[in-house]
């Protein structure tokens, strides 16, 4: 069954994101995504929305397509105009691409180009609509389309320090789901209480909230999430878990597997992110026992 | 100089129909020089909103003030002792103006009046050209003293992009091209050399690209 169909029938779905590489070197991500088709539902891939230059998600969706497993692509507003993401949101569809997910980007003198121009020509409840609009048969300047794409479209809610910062996102994601996004995908979650008291605010957007699992690959890691974000409610226990375990990245990958097994009953879903130990997705996955 | 063009009457009006009393304050710099928001606009604007005003059956109290320069919070302070009579600002002043009272007066309503436009300059009588886009990192030197960025509608950084026609650009006959421009300023300058120089990549961080842009002069600062 389709993604698109599994979150119409309220069937719990399993996302991994996978990102492109850096060059031209595809093998890496092509055996990684291997590894586990057949125990995911989808592979998000990412663009350069973090601010580093890769391989476009276009090309990388279009590979997850080609070996069988479904893609959900990222488009933000960053790096092109609304005919780019027109364009490029037409060339999706054509190559087999049927989700797309509208995300926030990194500024880009936070990336790996800083000298770089940004675009905004759109914001991301305006992308989400563009989606909408192509996939009603007219582009932005209402121009009718010779054939229409057609897309499940979802947002994220960004990262959150507080409460107040909080109210904020949701009301962000709340304007997007207005826009037409389907579905939502949420910061990592680490502390399942409060992602219940958040899924509970959350239940009025009124789609499927899909929490990210981070995996949490070392100590310095945790602590520096735990320090600088305090939004994402590291506790001191789950720091000095890892601390204290005597194989720490293996605490790490057991960790993200007993949290997405712990949202089996919670949420509609999980997206794992790995950033880029895409290969340990498999030992997630055995922990978790899907 | 800055330059900006009055909003028209109607959205003007939305903006200040809920309120009574408006301080109504020109700025005597680059939108005097502009005939955009100086002394002599304030006072057509007031009569223009009063008559408005009395037409759709409303009133309103207009007290009109013009200030040396909206963008100092120096001359800003002169509206103290009117601040208090008024519901609602009007500012004729540029962005930097209209954002200047905004700070300085945190509990009233501040309403530009003015679409700011662009850095420019005067070609005749009642006509600005863009100029300059403040990019931050100035490229005259090299360019015949004629900018690519304001002045190519492509910001084209090496030469023309084929679309000009005896020295026009593409977009429009009015359009001068800025490298036919570039081309025959450097050929008259004996400068040609530099026209064949390929410019890198252009760094757009000084241009804001890394976000709202600060000048902190040490020398000056307090």
């Amino acid at each position: 069954m389709s993604f698109s169909k599994r979150l119409t029938a309220h069937e719990f779905v399993v996302l991994a994101e996978m990102h492109t590489p850096k060059g031209v070197n595809i093998t890496g991500l092509v055996n990684d995504a291997r590894r586990i088709k057949g125990r995911i539902d989808a592979v998000v891939v990412p663009d350069m929305d973090n601010g580093i230059m890769r391989m476009s998600a276009l090309a990388g969706g279009v590979l997850m397509q080609q070996q069988g497993i479904e893609a959900i692509i990222h488009i933000y507003c960053r790096d092109r105009n609304r005919m780019a993401l027109q364009g490029d949101l037409l060339a999706a569809h054509v190559l087999g691409i049927r989700n797309v997910m509208v995300t926030h980007s990194e500024e880009m003198s936070q990336g790996d180009h800083r000298e770089a121009k940004e675009v905004f020509d759109l914001n991301e409840v305006e992308l989400v609509r563009t989606v909408g609009e192509l996939c009603g048969g007219q582009d932005l300047s209402g121009f009718e389309l010779d054939g229409s794409p057609d897309f499940t479209v979802g947002c994220t809610v960004a990262p959150y320090a507080d409460e107040a910062a909080l109210a904020g996102e949701l009301q962000a994601a709340a304007d997007k789901v207005a826009a037409g996004a389907k579905f939502v995908i949420t910061p990592p979650v680490f502390d399942l209480d409060h992602f219940q008291s958040f899924l509970a605010q959350a239940k009025g957007l009124g789609v499927p909230v899909i929490p990210t699992v981070f995996l949490l690959k070392s100590l310095a890691i945790a602590q520096y999430i735990a320090r600088s974000e305090p939004g994402a409610k590291i506790s001191e226990e789950l720091v000095r878990r890892i601390r204290k375990s005597s194989d720490r990245e293996a605490e790490g990958l057991k960790i993200a597997g007993e949290t997405v097994a712990a949202l089996r009953d919670m949420a509609q879903g999980v997206m794992l992110q790995t950033l880029g130990w895409e290969h340990k997705l498999p030992i997630i996955l055995d922990h978790a026992g899907l | 100089m800055i330059t900006a063009e009055r909003k028209p009457l109607e959205e003007i009006i939305d903006y200040v129909k809920p309120f009574k009393r408006i301080l109504l304050l020109g700025c005597n710099e680059c939108v005097t020089v502009c005939a955009a928001g100086g002394r002599k606009e304030v006072g057509l604007l007031a009569s223009g909103l009063q008559m408005a005003m009395l037409k759709a059956g409303s009133s309103i109290e207009i007290r009109e003030h013009t200030l040396e320069r909206q963008c100092d919070p120096e001359y800003v302070e002169e509206l103290v002792p009117m601040i208090d009579g008024a519901d609602a600002i009007l500012s004729m002043a540029c962005g930097c103006g209209v954002q200047q009272l905004a700070m300085r007066f945190k509990d009233k309503p501040v309403f530009p009046a003015v679409n700011t436009k662009f850095m420019g300059g005067s070609q005749r009588q009642g006509v600005w050209d863009e100029r300059c886009q403040g990019c931050g990192d100035c490229l005259l030197g090299i360019t015949g003293g004629i900018c690519p960025i304001a002045r190519c509608a492509k910001q084209l950084m090496n030469g023309p992009c084929g679309g000009s026609c005896d020295g026009k650009c593409e977009i429009g006959e009015d359009v001068e091209c800025a490298w036919h421009l570039i081309w025959e300023r450097l050929k008259a300058l004996g400068l040609q050399d530099r026209y064949l120089e390929i410019m890198p990549a252009k760094d757009w961080r000084p241009a804001g690209g890394a976000g709202p842009r600060k000048i902190i002069r040490e020398d000056l600062a307090e």
